[in-house]
């Protein structure tokens, strides 16, 4: 992608992380594919996360904990830290770049009105849950999120995703990315509250804060801050994936190897 | 900028849909495009059309029966089908099919049932547990108005635009896949389908009625002009991409630069429909040639199921947030091969049953007035 697009992206950027924070009016169900209303969840909060970038040491401890937490099966992942590494064509000097990802808990999420029935929705608080005992696999949502956030769980044969871990949240406790981040790098918190750290935090810094993937409308509620512009969207990279092997050999994480 | 990156660490996402979504895209194309065909000789009575009338209402019963099959398979959890009528949503594309798929199921057999009937009610009258069968079905003697007919062939057209609109949509409107999130594709699939259906029809006058040149004929001219329509759906939606026209389409060429597998896609689509088309309108041009048309048929039923291949598995392994492609190795097992297989397997045991107790082959309910 050319410098200036690269840019242009940037600032869509920051102008729909800008955007994100005007709360969209509840949208009624009207027309196909358009947002039916929310349901559970407590109206009064709106939980988000900033993730620092300066302070990702991309150590995978959120990774792993989340794994544990959640019980995914090997290969699949709720969250993860894409890691590239970034050589200066000149110079030849090389850094590290970091990324976690997970479920953005978009405020126009494309997931939720394609589940034919209703077992993706989004709760008031905006966190983005499915419910697996409606849930009929037919994967829908995977193709329908832009952030390859979501999977079938190869054990529920559900759609699998991130929750903000609300299960935790719902009784005061941390997620257990947040709770287990070494570098203090994932702040969670309810940005209706002005008081709350990510609220001071996304007031602090509203100028240089990103969201993945802008030009997909879906406003998402993960802010990053110390983004680089290059990795917004898919990035221009070579991509140099390590094979995820067990014990035996056996490639694991990989589509067609476990059934 | 000037540096170059390597993604270091990535996971691999695997693919969604499983192939059994291409066998059920492909069935419901053929489907409702077999239908379209049995228009002019069934439900307007033109007797110069019949042959193909017979041919093709064949082929729309078998796939129609089929093709939900398929659909069911690719739920992961497929017992659970009847969540999508305990929970009605109106705004999910694919929820609005889940009403529409019976609907026109029980349309489409109706209609076919009401052709056949004089016939079976005819072989009902001899011997043999065929006979037998034949009465039941066809049940008793008394004779079904032709309006009847007509009703449900409109019903099961209207319908048919239903599954038309709704098999697209719900692919067409996922953003998150550029190289679907365009309007071309749903024009796209009829396009295919109504080839792939012509093919089958060509091939099965080939194998099961004595290879009449008429329906050749008539097959043959669809697939030329479809072709040269999807030719043409192909060039817009390319110039959408390279004006910029459209930021998805744009989108999506850009999400395929540099990947030679998907250049050597383009150039063999590209080939192969030109091969079709060309022999297609020498068939047609060289009155010896007319009897090779299953030579065509075979290139059509090609096309109508690698562009949907290609569409929903291929178009899988393109990643959406990383670098790269995903390798979608196909799999021996219940969702990979052995669905295909099988899926096709079911389609011909269906024609094959029906062949055997239905005389399709005689003179329609649209000739018997
Ligand atoms: S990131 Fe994906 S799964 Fe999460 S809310 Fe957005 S579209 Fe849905
Ligand atoms: S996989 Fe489950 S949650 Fe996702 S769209 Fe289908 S039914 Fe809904
Ligand atoms: S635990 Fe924190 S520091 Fe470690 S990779 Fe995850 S986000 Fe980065």
């Amino acid at each position: 992608m050319d410098k200036i697009r690269r840019t242009l992206l940037g600032q869509i950027a920051k102008l729909t992380a800008g955007a994100a924070l005007v709360p969209l009016s509840s949208i009624a169900a009207a027309g196909i594919n358009d947002q039916p209303a929310r349901r559970e969840g407590d109206p009064e909060k709106r939980y988000a996360m900033l993730i620092d970038l300066r302070a990702c040491i991309g150590c995978q401890a959120c990774t792993v904990s989340c794994h544990i937490e959640n019980e995914a099966p090997l290969g699949s992942f709720r969250t993860i830290v894409s890691q590239y590494e970034v050589e200066h064509e000149e110079t030849g000097n090389t850094a590290t770049f970091m990324l976690p990802r997970l479920c953005n808990h978009c405020e126009n999420p494309p997931c939720v009105p394609v589940c034919p029935v209703q077992a993706t929705f989004q709760r008031k608080d905006g966190i983005v849950v499915v419910d697996n005992e409606a849930c009929v696999g037919c994967a829908y949502c995977v193709q329908a999120c832009p952030y390859d956030a979501r999977f079938i769980n190869e054990y529920t044969q559900t759609a699998d995703k991130c929750t903000f871990c609300a299960h935790r949240l719902d009784v005061g406790l941390l997620p257990a990315c947040v709770e287990s981040c070494v570098g203090g790098a994932r702040i969670i918190g309810d940005i209706r509250d002005p008081n709350s750290q990510i609220s001071r935090m996304m007031k602090e810094h509203y100028n240089e804060l990103m969201v993945l993937k802008p030009e997909m409308g879906t406003a998402p509620h993960v802010f990053y801050l110390g983004m680089d512009e290059r990795f917004v969207s898919r990035p221009d990279a070579k991509p140099a994936i390590w094979d995820v092997r067990d014990q035996q050999g056996e490639e694991i994480g990989y589509e067609f190897s476990g059934h | 900028m000037n540096s170059a990156v390597i993604e270091v660490l990535a996971p691999r996402y695997g693919i969604a849909w499983y192939p059994w979504a291409v066998q059920y895209f492909f069935l419901i194309a053929i489907s409702y495009s077999a239908l379209l065909l049995t228009v002019p000789g069934l439900l307007f009575g033109k007797k110069n059309y019949e042959s193909l009338a017979k041919v093709a209402l064949l082929v729309t019963v078998s796939c129609t029966l089929v093709g939900p099959v398929a659909l069911l398979a690719d739920l992961h959890q497929p017992l659970r089908f009847w969540h999508f009528y305990a929970n009605l949503t109106p705004w999910s594309w694919m929820s609005i099919g889940s009403l529409l798929l019976p609907v026109y199921l029980i349309l489409v057999v109706a209609y076919a049932w009401l052709a056949w009937r004089p016939a079976m009610q005819v072989q009902a009258q001899g011997e043999g547990w065929i006979a037998k069968l034949s009465g039941w079905v066809s049940l008793g003697q008394w004779c079904a108005p032709r309006w009847m007919l007509v009703v449900a062939g409109l019903g099961a057209l209207a319908l048919s635009v239903g599954i038309m609109v709704y098999t697209g949509a719900e692919v067409a409107i996922v953003k998150a896949r550029p190289l679907w999130n365009t309007h071309w594709l749903p024009v796209m699939f009829v396009l295919t389908g109504l080839v792939a259906a012509a093919g089958l029809v060509i091939l099965i006058n080939r194998l099961m009625t004595g290879n009449d040149q008429e329906v050749n004929e008539q097959s043959l001219k669809v697939i030329v002009v479809t072709m040269i329509l999807s030719a043409l759906v192909a060039a817009l939606w390319i110039s959408e991409g390279i004006t910029g026209f459209s930021p998805s389409v744009e989108q999506a060429f850009a999400s395929l630069q540099r990947n030679p597998e998907w250049r050597a896609v383009a150039i063999y689509g590209l080939l192969v429909g030109i091969a079709l088309t060309l022999s297609a309108i020498a068939m047609l041009r060289r009155p010896g040639w007319i009897g090779r048309s299953w030579i065509a048929g075979l290139l059509a039923v090609h096309i109508g199921w690698t562009f949907r291949w290609m569409v929903l598995m291929e178009v899988q392994t393109v990643a959406k947030n990383t670098a790269g492609y995903y390798h979608y190795a196909i799999e021996a097992g219940s969702s990979g091969l052995m669905g295909i297989i099988g899926t096709f397997g079911l389609w011909l045991a269906a024609l094959l049953i029906i062949d055997i107790l239905v005389p399709w082959k005689k003179s329609l309910q649209a000739s018997s007035h």
